[in-house]
């Protein structure tokens, strides 16, 4: 009877595990992981031919990342498909366990990086780095970018550039100082969807017409805060060396003011974003709302709720935007919302929900030049409302409802690779940066300006020069 | 292979004292951690970071998500291959055991041709020799994400715990009290009809079920199955802890659950002798009414 027994998980040592299938009966169904042993030690004689693989008209590029956390883990991911690349070093201050983990990674990919808790002598032992990726916590990025550049690296950071426009405007200096590339992680901005619309669908076809209005949102779900295993827990000292006056800090850094910019910044960052890109204006006024309506005050400062309208002087004439995050609801999700007075498009960076839908108001010239190019699908038909009888029934008190279309690209690759991807072709002279600082600056300064509109309760303005380095 | 619910359920769970229970929706089932912990917070800090972790996989795992390793291996024309997640390989090099242990009665590629598929697990890449083969990885991801599930919550501390992927497929850990977690197998057409009572732990446990007049499709013959309702398979958990860059885990819950799906389609007498040779492991069998037998139950030597 199985678990009847009380001597506990049966134990397997590596004796059995090397003497393989034959002598152990109970291997048959674990067969996989001893034949992998086998070949493992197979595998291990050819040692000597086990360089990472790279085609030979690939330049390598020599890369580290500052910061394994979270986000530090989705950029391995990606950058482990990415060809050509060579971890040369990992550095996190969570030595205990994101950076063991990361270095263990990615030496299963067969790349042998060194592990650092202080970039500082990172940056002065491995001098055969060419690009960091700095995933670190938002107020650290300013002085991990510089010194990063200044070392001579390229640098792909994170958003939110800092946490102050002060350290963003600094980082935007550094990267003309010392004239090496400065990529910050508005990923969407390589993302073939999004190129595609703003390109094809709003650049050349323009099947949105003049847009008057865009809303967007990101809602996420009630979390518990995020912990960490007790026996993993960093020491005190080095904690307060970094800037964490605990592991709840450390961990929740987002939630805390100085350190990260809360939910309007974590999220609405990378929407706002486009909002500007797609509308071709920088906003010129926002009127915002927000509280910590709902987690605990004791250990969150920042806002958990934020609603945002934007005022825009768009080229084609004004237009408004609002966008809303909230985290204690995660309906619908996230998505933004163009609408023009010839089109509506609603898109994501899910593959999964609004993954790119338009809709042609019916006065609009017809769109079948664009379905015949391939830019949009055919129309999908709208449920009409049907009697009993199946016959429609024009109903004169709505207006008639417009034709569905999908937009006929997705992206195939995990969500970072595309604008990793551009980073990498760029350090090899390939390409331009798709979200230079200066570009990411300009989000930085719309963005940052929410929490301050929350806390004047009033309107607040732009000028053209707020954007400017 | 859809599977239906299985008819597994912790039997009085409130009577098991200070057990905490944490719920998550992934990979169209709910995913549960039930645990015991002195400190709340702390219990449901580390199940939210085994439910983030659940969602890792469904992004990598699921055919259903576009950008995923399974839809990539599944858009392979021949010839060509595809860099693949830890995690990805190893559920792959699992199902390709579990195909080659059940004779094909367990085939992520329901008939669409697995072998064609090349495993390199050395370098975490998936190659095709032919195109079209669709790989779905429903009878085996749950389990794995169980077992992965598992492995974080001891590395938390957490050692008293039970988890579970829509209660088929089920890891006990260590139990709350006395010799095990005490679980049910029922009916799956009638619950309140308790086949067995079992007491678990450091266990495997999958769960298959048919409703009546649903059927699971054999992917030898492409024919409906006929002639079983459920099928349950508990197995021991081994603790073999092998070095972090050396090979594929040894994860129970997906092999459990790869060979309950695969239990619903093999012949009694198949299944007897693949319990017959292989310790620790146990089947429970419930056949139609018509086949005129009630459950049957088959183990493996003693350990």
């Amino acid at each position: 009877m199985a678990g009847e027994n009380d001597k506990g998980p049966r134990k397997l040592d590596r004796r059995e595990v090397l003497m393989g299938l034959s002598t152990v009966p109970a291997l048959g169904l674990f067969g996989y992981a001893w034949n992998k042993q086998r070949q493992h030690q197979s595998a291990k004689l050819a040692e000597a031919v086990a360089v990472p693989s790279a085609s030979p008209d690939v330049q390598v590029v020599n890369v580290a990342l500052l910061g394994a956390g979270a986000q530090g883990q989705v950029l391995t991911d990606a950058m482990i498909r990415i060809p050509g690349l060579r971890f040369r070093a990992v550095c996190d201050i969570w030595t205990e366990y994101n950076l063991r983990r990361v270095v263990n990674t990615l030496k299963r990919y067969k790349h042998e990086p060194n592990a650092y808790e202080d970039y500082r002598e990172m940056l002065d032992k491995e001098k055969e780095l060419d690009a960091v990726m700095v995933a670190t916590p938002d107020f650290w990025h300013e002085r991990h970018t510089i010194d990063c550049l200044k070392a001579g690296k390229q640098v792909y950071c994170e958003k939110e550039m800092s946490t102050t426009l002060e350290g963003a405007r600094n980082m935007v200096a550094a990267a003309r100082e010392t004239g090496k590339l400065l990529q910050i992680g508005h990923q969407r901005r390589s993302n073939p969807r999004y190129l595609h619309c703003y390109d094809k669908l709003i650049g050349e076809a323009k099947l949105l017409g003049r847009v008057v209005t865009v809303n967007g949102q990101w809602n996420r779900g009630v979390t518990p805060d995020l912990g960490a295993p007790d026996r993993y827990a960093i020491p005190a000292d080095r904690l307060k060396k970094y800037g964490f006056k605990d592991m709840h800090q450390f961990r929740n850094w987002r939630w805390y003011k100085g350190l990260g910019g809360g939910p309007i910044v974590d999220l609405g960052s990378h929407q706002i974003d486009i909002y500007s890109w797609f509308l071709g204006a920088n906003p010129s006024h926002v009127t915002a709302s927000g509280g910590l309506l709902y987690y605990d005050p004791k250990n969150h400062e920042w806002y958990d709720t934020v609603m945002v309208v934007y005022d825009y002087a768009t080229p084609l004439g004004p237009a408004k935007a609002y966008y809303q995050t909230q985290t204690t609801n995660g309906s619908q999700g996230y998505f933004e919302n163009f609408m023009g007075d010839q089109g509506t498009l609603i898109i994501s960076e899910s593959e999964l929900n609004y993954a790119g839908q338009l809709y042609r108001d019916p006065n609009a010239p017809a769109w079948d030049e664009w379905i015949q190019k391939g830019y949009i699908s055919a129309p999908q038909v709208q449920e009409t409302r049907a009697t009993s009888e199946g016959a429609a029934v024009a109903d004169v008190r709505e207006s008639v409802a417009p034709d569905r279309h999908t937009v006929p690209v997705s992206l195939k690759d995990p969500y970072h690779q595309p604008h990793l991807q551009n980073f990498f072709d760029a350090v090899r002279g390939k390409a331009k940066l798709n979200c230079p600082s200066e570009v990411a600056y300009e989000t930085a300064v719309a963005v940052l300006k929410v929490n301050e509109a929350i806390e004047a309760k009033t309107r607040l303005s732009f000028d053209a020069a707020d954007f400017k380095v | 292979m859809e599977d239906a619910a299985g008819g597994v359920a912790i039997e009085k769970p409130r009577e098991l004292g200070d057990v905490r229970r944490f719920s998550h929706e992934a990979m169209a089932t709910v995913f549960e951690v039930y645990a015991v912990h002195p400190d709340g917070a702390y219990a449901a800090q580390a199940a939210q970071a085994a439910f983030d972790l659940t969602d890792r996989l469904e992004r990598e795992l699921s055919r259903f998500v576009p950008n995923s390793d399974i839809s990539r291996v599944n858009r392979l024309a021949a010839g060509e291959s595809t860099q693949v997640t830890t995690s990805t390989i190893e559920c792959l090099v699992i199902a390709r055991h579990m195909f080659d242990l059940t004779g094909g009665a367990f085939d992520i590629s329901i008939g669409t041709g697995l072998p064609s598929l090349e495993l390199n697990p050395d370098d975490y890449i998936v190659s095709a020799t032919k195109a079209g083969v669709q790989v779905d990885l429903g009878g085996v991801g749950k389990g794995y994400a169980v077992d992965l599930m598992a492995e974080l919550l001891e590395e938390w501390g957490v050692q008293v715990a039970l988890v579970h992927g829509g209660f088929s497929s089920v890891l006990a850990l260590e139990p709350p009290a006395g010799g095990g977690w005490p679980l049910t197998l029922s009916d799956p057409a009638a619950p309140s009809r308790v086949l067995s009572r079992l007491s678990v732990r450091q266990t495997a446990l999958g769960a298959s079920g048919v409703r009546k007049k649903d059927h699971i499709r054999d992917p030898r013959t492409g024919e409906p199955a006929r002639g079983r309702l459920a099928a349950w398979v508990a197995l021991p958990r081994p603790s073999f802890v092998h070095p972090v860059d050396e090979g594929p885990r040894v994860a129970a819950t997906a092999v459990a659950d790869a060979l309950t799906t695969a239990f619903m389609l093999m012949s009694t007498e198949e299944i007897e002798a693949l319990c017959a040779r292989t310790p620790g492991l146990e089947a429970w069998l419930l056949p139609e009414p018509s086949e005129g037998t009630d459950l049957l139950h088959f183990e493996g030597p003693a350990e």
